[in-house]
């Protein structure tokens, strides 16, 4: 048996008198993508967030590769931080700085990477993610597709051991979520691991290995994707489906 | 709120009764005065230099330098204890605090011994017997004949002077207003909003002598002899100093030194002083103006700035008891330096801070506008991380970014560029205020204009010039600024 990956035991998130996690336990095993579902204010970008204790959890434990990032040093959390790539909604790309300096600051400040190095790396994770042409604009002229996988390629170089995706493509015009999709499928298609919380069922059917539905506060079922949209198991998630597949 | 009051005030408390006690430690470790003077071999003289002939500004060999009769008495009692004499200007208001808190040995400035100043410093005995006259123009010859022909006028004095007292005493329905310099006293006579300058008798002879449109009238004060004696005045309890010093001063009383060799030697000065009153003549004296404020405006900006980062980062300073601490500390000096003034702040620290170490005047200038500075760019600086998007912190740390990192590559550049503009308008301002450092006698622009005035005994052309070198410096520095706000806009 592999040993997982990420491991969440009985972790539990208030804010406030706001109860947003209950009593979470699961496990991510490596080259695993995972796509959490489930309706607004679940719960699930807190979720995300706890991972990589960008949201400190109220109680519970959450262990990368058997360290237990709640005890440990704020050092060794930057350094498992690393680890674990993510991209958000909406991209968080640093304006100041052109497309190949957003890739490249990690890589030199935190790792220490020389400039020509970095240089190179970054230049092939954006024809990776097809955008090496645009390495000397700046974020602000770039569209949200072109932004989010910027965003992507950013995360990608700190040579992530698992990359978390909270609702990458929700602030997406229609017609730009399809690339980015599609970068991702590519990335999961390389034995990734993968963490994605998204309202995308398409992408959710033919690429997750495991299916997380989530509400109030639970993961209510935990399923491969093929029962869980044909043959959901809890009242909740038939509800939920009902809704939005109509 | 309650408790943030009683912070405030513990603060303050500290900080007085702080230097309340090294005031007094200083006093009273002092008689080996004469010794500490030799063993340093330079005797510093404090005086206010526009009070002709007693002491003002000339122009020797292209240098200026402070002469007079009072400059001669300093030379005489330096070359007497066998040491060196160094002449530091400032206002007549600061000579006493000067010499009190140790930023020089003596002051001779033309100043009476009276009794309030006796206790709180020494005196020698008189080195000249002087009178008072008042100083019209021309013009009102006739109108006025002494100190009662001013009923329902104004006439002017040095602040802080004897004659300012005297004249506030010894007229009736006299308006008394106050300049800290002679020069503004006699533009003010000049553009009649005074009637009449009350000052010595050899001062007024020089400025009528040099000015056409003046006249001289007798005050006709009552006046005991030690109102219009001059004494040297050193720091209370330096009596060594004070008897080495009388030896000196016997010396000249007997051979009538003043009236003989240094009166007749200061008119030389105040004669060639008036040759050419061009204000292209002083163009060096503007120039060291202009490079003294920019030294000051640069030195406080760069080190203002810095303050005001480490002020704004410990303002936002969260965690235990230690954070909580330091973000208290740090509120508290922003409040307490935005409310007070700045010409305070620059007196404290040269004479406060002088108890302790002694610093000079442009070093005393440049921390105390620094300090002030990083007060005020702090709050830019805040406000500026604050409007930083949080997405940028998350996104930096789950790149693996420590908080430091965090900061310093990915929020504070943005930061700066967002309060650009604030930081630019702190900028210019500090050029400006950096003008009231003239106070504790550094030789900025303002200071400078001063010189050119008392030396060329002309009021408004050297203002004028400063207005325009004042404008050329913001001006140029604005265009800078908006070039780099130019250069960091992105989208």
């Amino acid at each position: 048996m592999t040993k997982p990956i990420i491991e969440v035991k009985n972790l539990a998130k208030n804010f406030g008198d706001n109860v947003v996690l209950k009593d979470i336990t699961e496990q991510v095993n490596p080259g695993q993508v995972i796509v959490v579902i489930g309706p607004s204010g679940g719960g699930k970008s807190t979720f995300l967030r706890c991972l990589n204790l960008l949201e400190t959890p109220t109680s519970g434990e959450v262990d990368f590769n058997g360290e237990n990032l709640t005890t440990l040093d704020p050092k060794r959390v930057n350094e498992l931080r690393e680890q674990m790539g993510m991209v958000f909604q909406n991209f968080n790309l640093f304006p100041n700085m052109t497309v190949l300096e957003n890739i490249k600051l990690a890589p030199m400040k935190v790792k220490a990477v020389d400039d020509a190095a970095a240089t190179q790396r970054a230049h092939e994770l954006l024809k990776q993610v097809n955008l090496d042409d645009h390495a000397d604009a700046f974020p602000g002229s770039l569209s949200g597709g072109q932004a989010q996988r910027v965003a992507i390629a950013r995360a990608l170089a700190m040579d992530p051991k698992v990359m978390l995706f909270d609702e990458p493509t929700s602030a997406l015009d229609p017609e730009m979520v399809g690339e980015v999709l599609n970068v991702m499928k590519e990335l999961a298609n390389q034995g990734m691991t993968m963490v994605v919380v998204t309202h995308e069922m398409g992408f959710a059917k033919s690429v997750a290995d495991r299916v997380w539905f989530m509400a109030d506060g639970f993961i209510q079922e935990n399923n491969t994707p093929e029962s869980f949209f044909s043959d959901p198991q809890t009242e909740r998630a038939q509800d939920f489906l009902s809704k939005i597949l109509m | 709120m309650k408790k943030k009051w009683v912070l405030f005030l513990t603060l303050v408390i500290t900080l007085f009764t702080g230097a309340t006690m090294m005031g007094t430690t200083a006093h009273a470790a002092s008689d080996n005065s004469l010794a500490q003077v030799q063993k340093k071999g330079t005797l510093i003289m404090g005086t206010s230099p526009d009070y002709p002939p007693y002491e003002f500004q000339a122009t020797v060999h292209g240098k200026t330098k402070v002469v007079g009769m009072d400059v001669a008495v300093g030379e005489k009692i330096a070359k007497d204890l066998g040491v060196k004499l160094e002449v530091k200007s400032m206002s007549f208001d600061s000579l006493l605090v000067a010499l009190q808190t140790g930023k020089v040995d003596m002051v001779i400035s033309g100043m009476n011994p009276t009794p309030a100043r006796k206790k709180n410093v020494d005196f020698t005995h008189t080195y000249y017997q002087g009178g008072y006259s008042i100083v019209i123009n021309k013009a009102d010859k006739g109108i006025y004949k002494n100190k009662d022909s001013f009923k329902g006028k104004t006439i002017g004095a040095q602040t802080g002077s004897t004659m300012y007292n005297e004249s506030k005493k010894q007229t009736t329905n006299t308006t008394v207003k106050g300049m800290t310099s002679v020069s503004d006293l006699i533009l003010g006579l000049q553009s009649h909003k005074l009637q009449g300058v009350a000052m010595e008798k050899p001062s007024a002879e020089a400025y009528v002598s040099n000015n056409k449109e003046l006249a001289s009238v007798p005050s006709d004060f009552d006046l005991s002899a030690s109102d219009t004696s001059a004494s040297v005045a050193f720091k209370k309890g330096s009596t060594s100093l004070v008897n080495a010093a009388n030896k000196s001063v016997d010396q000249i009383k007997k051979q009538n030194l003043v009236n003989k060799e240094y009166l007749p030697a200061a008119g030389k000065y105040l004669k060639t002083n008036t040759v050419n009153t061009s204000m292209l003549h002083y163009w060096k004296a503007f120039l060291k103006g202009v490079e003294y404020t920019l030294i000051i405006t640069v030195c406080s900006v760069f080190f203002g700035f810095i303050l005001g980062v480490l002020l704004a980062l410990a303002r936002m300073a969260q965690g235990g008891p230690l954070m909580t601490g330091l973000r208290w500390l740090a509120t508290a000096y922003v409040e307490f330096i935005r409310g007070t003034p700045m010409m305070v702040q620059v007196m404290f620290v040269y004479f406060g801070l002088g108890l302790v170490v002694n610093l000079p005047a442009l070093m005393s200038g440049i921390i105390a506008i620094s300090l002030n500075s990083g007060a005020y760019v702090a709050e830019y600086i805040r406000g500026g991380i604050n409007s930083v998007d949080k997405g940028q912190t998350e996104a930096a740390r789950s790149l693996g970014m420590s908080r430091g990192y965090t900061m310093r590559y990915v929020v504070l550049p943005q930061a700066l560029k967002n309060i650009w503009p604030s930081l630019g308008n702190e900028f210019i301002t500090l050029i400006k205020d950096s003008s009231i450092v003239s106070i504790i006698g550094v030789s900025e622009l303002i200071f400078q204009s001063n010189i050119v005035r008392s030396d060329t005994y002309r009021g408004v052309a050297p203002i004028a010039v400063i207005m325009v070198l004042y404008f050329i410096l913001t001006f140029t520095a604005s265009r800078i600024l908006n070039f780099f706000e130019r250069r960091m806009q992105h989208d």
